[in-house]
């Protein structure tokens, strides 16, 4: 047969802010480069076509799926993963509202979902339940039947408008 | 609730979610093995043939290919799985890691192809060419059972695999004296479990030290370990098995499949370390499936709607391979069937069917049809005889008088509260307004619908049920306790969390046991080697299995610790002693006092003061404990929801969904309301969109999520819950499982409801799954004109 080329191209990916070179195939996914070559393991994949939102990231600014997308085509694109959103000792509001309001069971859904809810809430800060379920729609979640994830992002969107909740 | 407890019962929040949240979770595909190898499965696009030849030529010239692999290699590397249980009517089965001379589902694992690298793993497995010569495919139950069917086991007799019956009492008399005999039919779909992170597995091989290290995410290590050893003709001191964080699994990550054990064995035969991860196709097409049945009940009942005898025959489609004894899921069905309600005249059939489809397994709520059918019983007794479904169910539920009951198949209740919750829900949901307003929209041309249903749930399977069921195998679980020389308290137990949120709730069940604040405790769980051999999380054993183990292991640690504490306060006994958020309190008049003693001051001695220590006690302070729960203990609980159902569109919303359930004590309210809310959620996805889908060929046409449909935020309601708690006098604490019972009532109060909307159109739902699509082809059959049933 004619085995179609997969000889690595080099990339320079700017990642959370930080510049890396690789080295990958032309068609390795950008979920594999950000887990594999980087060691970002914070972006799941747990459906590779484009259905279960884990692997959400921002690109630009906008939640954009990972598993969707070739690493060659985020040159000169700014990548953000869930790592740069909160720490385990630093939580961030919207991380702090899920585990208070117990949003999540096994967790493999979640950071597709902090994701996807940093950037929404920054350009509404004050949603409904409503729309948080719309949106949500996104994100597919196995173990909680969401009631709690959307009491989370109401809360974190309460606080971070500054009111008390 | 017993008020006496300090830490069970705490709404404490999850220890696991600070990493969870923020990405910082280890899952199996995020473990990083240098140099390791990875697989890629050529599968079966047939659902039944001959495999006459595999050419892998062209592959193995690939890059990156390492090697290829079939059933035939794989069989000099591993034994087979053998399935012969004593249990009458269960055809023994064997199967080959791989197939060898037929394949016999769609997507059927054929060849193993190994490489550098998983893209090159997929490449090269597409070059492989096999052979096949079609068979006729049995893709139903009832092409299954026909006298000239196909064998999809060449090795059995028939397509039966299972065959069991009982008769108690007298039904047959029941229904001769019954004033009307009552039938009702039900027909629930094959679904799949969805763990939101697939299968997979990262097998290590050591060849130094002749030692399998097997990452894998799975809900039983320690049983899983066993048939690895056994299936590779190791030792189990040569096999390891870790689980790192699990991304759910609801009953699909309990057997070892024949994936994974290829991996295994190709990592020894290697001598590299071998890793796979399931894509969302293989997982949809080729995990385990489960819960397709057909049921009907037969029951005699009286004027007043009193059951006095019930019959069911269950057909189950097992699929083509059993990776478990092929009775077991049906058999609990048949044994609990009858559950909330006083019924003694009792027979049942059930019978297990062989067919050309992914094999069947567990899944959350193995059992969950039986409330379905039940409850559809219950209403379809109130729609025959215009009787009210509340008061149909009133007069035959269990209340305390009735307790403890002894169930026709034999199975004992105590502590339960049937007839309670029913009366909780039915007052809650206000049935007489709903009455009312369904009267006015039916008026106006709308359906509303109102179901119940009551369930009663089994959970945490002691040994006394496996022996009593004829299957080899123990329900008890295993734990230890250890206080460092420092104070600190790290424990473990042998159950393996897939998402749950167990770290909390066992640690509860320590620091209770022990006095000491559930903060300071550290649960260490999914090491083989460090964990004690339990039988793992499944079947809702969770809190009573592991909790009541801990806390019993926790108990026996207090007992010692508060001993060197009356030795150094120089006192003859312990009996004025407590330990309390880990300082040491002593009686005094009639009040507790701090004696200036801590948990580490007593750890310090126990360790390095041994010859301080009072005579008879060892040094060090390092507990074990292991304990047989009750054969079963049982939860309870009514559903009740409010629908409203489009004629139009066949759409359906939920407009109100309440449960009162009865979960004993409860370790930690957050966790359990979490399990509640994701069980009904699973139950009303599954009822609502889920659905497996074979054509009459055997192609399996839903295998990915824009074919195989989960319920998204939109399709589901906020759940009310309400509490209504009794301690299980029987366990330690008073622990009852919970857990599954979600997903029973979740799918009888969905159907019931629909039912009761469409009621005035002469539908009664028969079958699920309620998509738009079947409730449209529900109203265009229904003949406009057709005799109207009315509900009071
Ligand atoms: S992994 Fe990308 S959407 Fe599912
Ligand atoms: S928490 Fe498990 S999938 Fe969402």
């Amino acid at each position: 047969m004619s085995a179609p080329t997969h000889d690595p191209l080099t990339l320079s990916l700017s990642v959370n802010g930080e510049t890396h070179d690789v080295r990958v195939p032309a068609r390795k996914l950008l979920s594999d480069v950000l887990r594999d070559d980087l060691g970002l393991t914070g972006t799941h994949v747990g459906c590779e076509h484009g259905v279960c939102g884990a692997c959400t990231v921002l690109i630009d600014g906008r939640p954009a799926r990972a598993c969707l997308t070739f690493a060659a085509q985020m040159e000169g694109h700014e990548v953000t993963t869930v790592e740069a959103m909160g720490r385990p000792d630093a939580l961030s509001a919207l991380q702090q509202a899920l585990h208070e309001e117990h949003g999540l069971q096994c967790g493999f859904c979640t950071p597709g979902i902090v994701v996807t809810f940093e950037h929404y809430l920054r350009e509404n800060p004050d949603p409904t339940a409503e729309e948080v379920r719309n949106v949500l729609s996104g994100n597919l979640c196995r173990c909680t039947g969401y009631q709690n994830i959307v009491a989370a992002v109401l809360k974190a969107a309460a606080r971070m408008r500054g009111e008390a909740a | 609730m017993s008020g006496d407890f300090t830490e069970i019962g705490r709404a404490l929040p999850r220890k696991e979610d600070r990493r969870l949240v923020s990405g910082r979770g280890r899952y199996l595909d995020d473990l990083a093995f240098p140099g390791a190898l990875h697989v890629s499965f050529v599968r079966s696009p047939h659902a039944h043939a001959r495999i006459l030849g595999i050419d892998s030529a062209e592959a193995a010239e690939m890059p990156g290919v390492v090697g290829i692999f079939t059933g035939r290699d794989l069989d000099q590397m591993t034994t087979r799985l053998r399935l012969a249980p004593p249990i009458e009517g269960l055809q023994p089965t064997e199967l080959t890691t791989l197939p060898i001379d037929k394949v016999r589902f769609h997507g059927d694992p054929v060849v193993c192809v190994v490489a550098t690298d998983r893209y090159l793993a997929e490449d090269a497995a597409e070059c492989v060419s096999v052979e096949y010569e079609q068979l006729t495919a049995v893709t139903s139950i009832t092409e299954a059972f026909a006298p000239d069917a196909a064998l999809v086991d060449d090795s059995l007799t028939s397509n039966m695999v299972s065959h069991q019956s009982l008769c108690v009492g007298d039904p047959a008399a029941r229904r001769a004296e019954a004033h009307r005999v009552v039938e009702a039919r039900f027909s629930l779909h094959r679904h799949t479990h969805v763990p939101l992170e697939t299968r997979g597995c990262v097998a290590d091989w050591d060849d130094g030290r002749a030692h399998l290290n097997m990452h894998i995410g799975n809900q039983v290590p320690h049983p899983l370990r066993s048939q690895l050893a056994a299936r590779l003709g190791l030792s189990e001191s040569q096999v390891t098995v870790m689980s790192p964080d699990v991304g759910g699994a609801f009953g699909q990550k309990i057997a070892l499949y024949r994936e994974e054990l290829t991996v295994a064995a190709l990592s020894r035969h290697l001598r590299r370390p071998v890793r796979w991860r399931e894509d969302r196709m293989e997982n949809l097409m080729s995990a385990a499936h489960a819960r397709e049945y057909e049921c009907r009940t037969r029951a005699s009942v009286s004027e007043t709607g009193r059951i006095l005898g019930l019959e069911l025959e269950i057909d189950e489609d097992f699929g083509g391979y059993c990776f478990y004894p092929a009775n077991y899921m049906a058999r609990v069905i048949a044994l609990i069937m009858t559950g909330p309600y006083r019924i003694q005249d009792y027979a049942y059939e059930v019978r297990v069917a062989l067919t050309n489809k992914c094999g069947a397994g567990p899944m959350r709520a193995p059992m969950a049809i039986t409330s379905w059918v039940m409850e559809g019983t219950i209403d379809a007794i109130a729609r025959d005889l215009g009787l009210d479904p509340v008061e149909v169910r009133r007069i035959n539920a269990l209340g305390p008088e009735d307790l403890p009951y002894k169930m026709p198949t034999g199975e004992l209740l105590e502590d339960v509260s049937p007839r309670e919750t029913l009366e909780i829900a039915v007052d809650a949901i206000d049935v007489a307004d709903f009455r009312a307003r369904q009267a006015q929209a039916r008026a106006e041309g709308r359906y509303l619908g109102l179901g119940l249903c009551t369930v009663i749930e089994s959970t945490t399977y002691g040994s006394e049920f496996y022996k009593s069921a004829g299957i080899p195998g123990s329900g008890h679980e295993s734990a230890w306790v250890r206080i460092e020389p420092s104070g600190a308290v790290n424990a473990s137990v042998g159950l393996m969390g897939t998402g749950q949120g167990y770290e909390s709730p066992l640690s509860q069940a320590v620091a209770e046991g022990l006095g000491v604040r559930s903060e300071d405790v550290t649960v260490h769980m999914g090491n083989t080697d460090i964990a004690p051999y339990g039988m793992g999380s499944r079947g809702g054993r969770g809190a009573t299995a592991g909790g009541g183990t801990l806390y019993l292991c926790a108990l026996k640690a207090r007992e010692r610790v508060l001993a060197i504490a009356a030795s150094m306060l120089d006192l003859n006994d312990a009996g004025g002693l407590r330990l309390r958020a880990g300082q040491i309190e002593r009686m005094i008049g009639e009040d507790w006092q701090e004696a200036g003693l801590s948990l580490t001051d007593i750890a310090r001695r126990a360790y390095h003061e041994p010859l301080a220590l009072p005579e008879g006690i060892a040094p060090g302070l390092d507990f074990s404990h292991s304990y047989d729960p009750p054969a079963m203990t049982y939860s309870n609980s009514t559903h009740a929801c409010e629908v409203e159902v489009d004629p139009q569109t066949g759409a359906i919303s939920i407009d109100r969904y309440l449960v009162a359930e009865d979960s004993g004590t409860v370790l930690n309210p957050i966790v359990v309301r979490g399990q509640q809310q994701g069980a009904i959620a699973m139950g009303l996805s599954g009822a609502l969109l889920e659905q497996v889908i074979y054509d009459g060929t055997g192609q399996n046409l839903s295998a990915t999520l824009a074919d195989y449909l989960v319920a998204s935020p939109n399709e589901l309601p906020e759940f009310e819950i309400l509490h209504h708690n009794t301690p299980n006098r029987r366990t330690p604490a008073g622990i009852k499982g919970m857990a599954e019972g979600g997903v029973m009532g979740a799918i009888g109060v969905l159907a019931n409801a629909v039912s009761d909307a469409l009621a005035p159109r002469g539908v009664t739902i028969e079958r699920l799954p309620l998509t738009p699509q079947s409730i449209r082809a529900l109203l265009r059959e229904a003949a406009p004109s057709s005799t109207k049933r009315t509900q009071p």
